[in-house]
């Protein structure tokens, strides 16, 4: 198994009399199979290129600028060194700003975790890694790495520390803004759903979940280099529970469960 | 922070104005439990919150359009002419039709079967990559919310797999303010070991531990994301604000047909492809 990467990125963890050097590991490696779009009748590989939507011929980069829509086909032109001053100042801090109760951020705010690895001071990250584990709490913080602002959660994991990118509150879209309708449901309905459910638990592991489709994907890759045909199949579609159905497809689900 | 933003979701684009998927239409199909089935569509869940610029042409400032191009016809290609290719050599492809991809995983291409149930508490944030809602389509509502329901009464949530496009993915899906949200987790063979930065020496002081403990007791809030505004952001809206107000905006030409947003990216050009195939 492949090791956590190298250091990307160095900073200190700062709050109260706190300060604590760390280097910033990528947590995750994704290795997937890669596709290239092909023109149909040639095969030819296709890029991606800046159309002008008004003599319809590509536009090379030289000739494209950055506008800001202030309303319809009206722009205000931005150009690339005025966007480089709106840039953060680069600093070297993570600012913790706050702690809150471990549990407490929705996971739709959670975007990226990085490990952190002690640079020096290694009583100080312990004793952090010790206090966040105790009082079951994580660390608010934010800082600058490549000319972006970050917003993060400090939290300790085993022996270590890491912080995990948080999605700013104005980037996720409100649960309410689906405005979905309100649909009335029996006791009955909802006793026997929650039973069902409670019956189908079990501890979370992650170990039992594997890519198999990549694996069968690359086995499909390999047929059809070797030139054998490939029978498609068609996917599986399920009939929906009908809403007057409903509670005899659960009555019957716990049964099928017992 | 980029390689992997963009990476793992397909559907995903970051190209600013127009070219974001429909809010629906991401992906439809069934979610199941046990003997349940509901229709369901894919929804966002989150906007990449950068400022949105349009990428114009300096001659006259039309806007401009990411196409698919063929370099040797110096053409640009309609997504009904697009298809996928795996290289084996240079300039070698083996071609995949997107039937042939369904066929790999047929029973999971549109069907997100909820096979266990979990406490979300036990599930660690580092698997967790990208946030969906799902929506009931037509005729599930009923049984959709039921879902919501059940999983609020019981502090669940529910384990599946589904494949859209060239990936699989293992989701987990709870309720969240009366609605369905699904999360795209990671494989446990994609979550890197931290023995290697992990420090050798673990001992842990009591004094320092008590010394940080002292000045986080003041610390102590509840979460409020509002407080934290994207820095660079508001720099940008202010100098946009400050431009407006200098030089009147610039206008572009009059386009006679709206040509609408192209394809975001690569995968997006497919999926509407894919969504053509399925029509005919």
């Amino acid at each position: 198994m492949s090791m956590a990467g190298g250091a990307i990125w160095k900073g200190n963890i700062f709050f109260g009399d706190t300060n604590l050097p760390v280097k910033l590991h990528t947590a995750i490696r994704e290795e997937r199979i890669q596709f290239h779009l092909l023109h149909r009748r040639d095969h030819v590989k296709l890029r991606q290129q800046m159309i002008c939507t008004f003599d319809k011929k590509p536009v090379p980069v030289e000739a494209q600028v950055k506008g800001f829509e202030v309303e319809e086909g009206k722009y205000i032109i931005i150009d690339p060194e005025e966007l480089e001053q709106a840039a953060p100042e680069s600093s070297r801090m993570i600012e913790v700003h706050e702690f809150v109760t471990t549990g407490q951020i929705d996971p739709v705010f959670l975007d990226r975790v990085y490990y952190l690895e002690p640079d020096f001071h290694v009583k100080g990250y312990n004793a952090l890694v010790g206090v966040l584990k105790e009082m079951e709490i994580e660390g608010i913080c934010t800082w600058t790495m490549r000319k972006r602002s970050y917003l993060g959660a400090l939290q300790a994991s085993g022996t270590i520390l890491r912080l995990n990118t948080l999605r700013y509150a104005d980037e996720v879209i409100s649960a309410k803004s689906l405005e979905l309708r309100n649909i009335p449901l029996s006791e009955k309905e909802l006793n026997i759903g929650s039973d069902l459910i409670n019956q189908l638990t079990g501890p979370f592991q992650p170990q039992k979940f594997e890519n198999e489709h990549e694996k069968k994907l690359r086995h499909l890759i390999d047929r059809k280099a070797r030139g054998e045909k490939i029978a498609v199949l068609v996917p599986r579609r399920l009939k929906p529970t009908a809403s007057d159905k409903l509670l005899q497809a659960l009555e019957a689900s716990l049964k099928h469960v017992a | 922070m980029k390689t992997r933003a963009e990476g793992p979701v397909p559907w995903k684009s970051s190209s600013g104005k127009g070219n974001e998927p429909a809010l629906q239409g991401i992906w439809s199909g069934t979610i199941s439990f046990s003997l349940v089935a509901i229709p369901v569509q894919l929804a966002k869940a989150v906007e990449p919150g950068r400022v949105s610029f349009r990428m114009l042409h300096s001659k006259d400032y039309s806007p401009l359009a990411r196409r698919m191009f063929c370099p040797e016809e110096e053409t640009t290609v309609p997504p009904d002419e697009i298809i996928r290719g795996y290289e084996i050599g240079p300039d070698k492809y083996i071609v995949i039709t997107d039937e042939e991809l369904e066929s790999v995983s047929p029973e999971r291409s549109r069907t997100i079967e909820i096979v266990e149930f979990i406490d979300m508490k036990e599930v660690d944030p580092v698997y967790y990559d990208h946030p969906y809602y799902l929506v009931p389509s037509k005729g599930g509502e009923k049984a959709y919310q039921l879902l919501v329901e059940v999983m609020r009464r019981t502090d669940k949530a529910g384990l599946a797999k589904f494949v859209m496009g060239e990936r699989e993915y293992l989701v987990a899906v709870k309720s969240t303010e009366g609605v369905l949200a699904l999360i795209t987790l990671h494989y446990i063979a994609e979550i890197l070991p931290y023995e290697g930065i992990s420090p050798k020496d673990r001992k842990i002081d009591a004094e320092e531990k008590n010394r940080i403990k002292k000045s986080i007791k003041n610390m102590m809030a509840d979460f409020s994301p509002e407080k934290y505004a994207d820095g660079r952001r508001k720099k940008i809206m202010d100098l946009l604000k400050k431009k407006a107000k200098e030089k009147a905006p610039v206008e572009a030409p009059q386009v006679e047909e709206e040509e609408g947003e192209g394809p975001a990216d690569l995968v997006a050009a497919l999926k509407a492809s894919m969504r053509k195939v399925k029509k005919r």
